[in-house]
């Protein structure tokens, strides 16, 4: 045998001796657990599976539970403003949505991502957990061209693919619906469980609303919004100066009086464009913008009353 | 020079035989999607799965990871729609119970469901879910959804750089 065949017999070895040390760990603590006669074998294994899977935080939280507190979100959205009956915008909406989504960090949501138009004046978008994303249509027609829309919905999107909105739940009412919720394996609340988990569940909806109606999110996750935002929607390959353009806007008709909506749950559009600038600079060449596609916007939207 | 870079391959190899001889579990969490030909949306599905389906796990490559179905089906799909499978030497012992991975219990688990919603929307009348099952429905096809990037020369048939 050569040195380096030796070398290698030797590496395989120690690499399959550390795979199955760590069989060798876990059993050996089901066996001890076991070997104090308290609880029998299988409750043993039991004990070492629930250590397993203990969750704490809103990174914990699944997919599906997500899309429920989602679609609970946009139930209350929804019972504040009206959906628009404008079935040609709202579709328009959907696929370009469902397009800048492809292209985001987090393409696949549990039931997918649905766009609705609003039907108010007041210029505003939210992104409720799960990718159920609202655009009022005041906002809608403030917007001159589609690649100003699409880095509307590809901020929203940024919010859902970063998961702002869990984030706003306070952390010790996840862990008392954690601790309802348990790690035993079957879907099923008893009734009082049920009680206590849907109070929880009332609470969460209240951290997240208040956040996306009426307080805001913190600043940090609308700049992370923004650069992601932009970041898809160049890479769906529209023109970088969409949101730009939007906060040039906003900036220009800024309330005199006291913060309300958009302006009261988003940093300053001035604190905003300047970053967006230095990260649009940062991008080198990028997409430019169509006719054709602000042709179609413009077609989208005429009947948008 | 030359023997160490040729020890360092060898390591890699066995390193590499070993990944392969744990062939990777993947759980899908997304309620019903699909596996497609190339890793791309808009290339041609060629299975439907749903949450809790599991897939082996072949390649992963550019945020996409190639897999193959149990009935055999191989194909593409986005990296989000799966979760890895924690991988548990103790499972493979035939003789013990066959572990679930953490995420597979939290899968299967009660959580915020459809029973909560349920009670919540009992005693929230206020809630607007009929909208919200309104607005679940409006959803573009694949193939609308490429006709409209086709038509804005947008994704794939962009290029005006």
């Amino acid at each position: 045998m050569t040195i380096r065949a030796k070398a290698l017999a030797s590496i395989a070895i120690a690499v399959s001796l550390s795979l199955s040390g760590c069989q060798a760990v876990k059993q050996g603590a089901a066996d001890l657990i076991a070997s104090t006669g308290k609880v029998s074998h299988e409750d043993a294994q039991a004990l070492v599976r629930t250590a397993e899977v203990l969750r704490s935080t809103f990174g914990d939280i699944t997919e599906e539970e997500e899309y429920y507190i989602g679609r609970a979100t946009a139930a209350l959205i929804l019972a504040k403003y009206k959906p628009s009956r404008n079935a040609a915008v709202n579709a328009y909406v959907n696929t370009m949505g469902t397009a800048l989504s492809y292209y985001s960090d987090r393409p696949e949501v549990y039931a997918g991502y649905h766009f609705l138009v609003l039907d108010t004046d007041e210029v505003n978008a939210m992104a409720a957990p799960g990718g159920f994303i609202f655009v009022t249509k005041g906002l809608v027609k403030r917007c001159g061209d589609e690649e100003t829309l699409a880095a509307i919905l590809g901020h929203e999107i940024g919010h859902v693919a970063a998961r702002h909105g869990l984030q706003s739940i306070k952390k010790s009412r996840l862990i008392d619906a954690f601790k309802v919720i348990g790690g035993e394996a079957s879907r099923k609340f008893d009734s009082e469980e049920l009680t206590k988990i849907t109070g929880i569940f009332e609470g969460v909806l209240g951290d997240v609303v208040e956040t996306l109606v009426e307080r805001g999110y913190d600043r940090k996750f609308e700049y992370e919004a923004d650069k992601l935002g932009l970041t898809f929607a160049v890479r769906t390959g529209y023109a970088p100066g969409g949101l730009a353009e939007f906060l040039v806007g906003m900036e220009e008709h800024k309330p005199s009086g006291p913060a309300a909506g958009w302006f009261k749950t988003h940093p300053s559009p001035a604190d905003r464009l300047a970053r967006v600038k230095t990260e649009t600079a940062a991008l080198g060449a990028a997409p430019i913008k169509l006719d054709v596609r602000t042709a179609r916007f413009a077609e989208a939207v005429k009947n948008l009353r | 020079m030359k023997k160490p870079a040729r020890l360092t391959f060898l390591i890699a190899m066995v390193l590499a035989i070993f990944v392969f001889l744990l062939a990777e579990t993947v759980v899908v969490k997304i309620k019903m999607t699909s596996i497609r030909r190339d890793p791309k949306f808009t290339s041609p599905i060629v299975a439907a799965i749903k949450a809790g389906d599991t897939l082996e796990k072949l390649e992963a490559r550019d945020g996409w990871v190639k897999v193959k179905t149990k009935a055999g089906v191989v194909g593409w799909l986005h990296a989000t729609a799966v979760e890895t499978k924690k991988f548990d030497l103790l499972a493979m012992d035939k003789t013990m119970k066959t572990q679930a991975s953490s995420s597979e219990v939290a899968l299967a688990a009660k959580g915020f469901n459809k029973q909560v919603e349920d009670k919540y929307r009992a005693g929230n009348a206020a809630a607007n879910f009929t909208a919200v099952d309104a607005m679940e429905k409006v959803k573009p096809t694949a193939a609308e959804v490429e006709a409209f990037m086709k038509a804005g020369r947008l994704g794939e048939f962009g290029g005006t750089r």
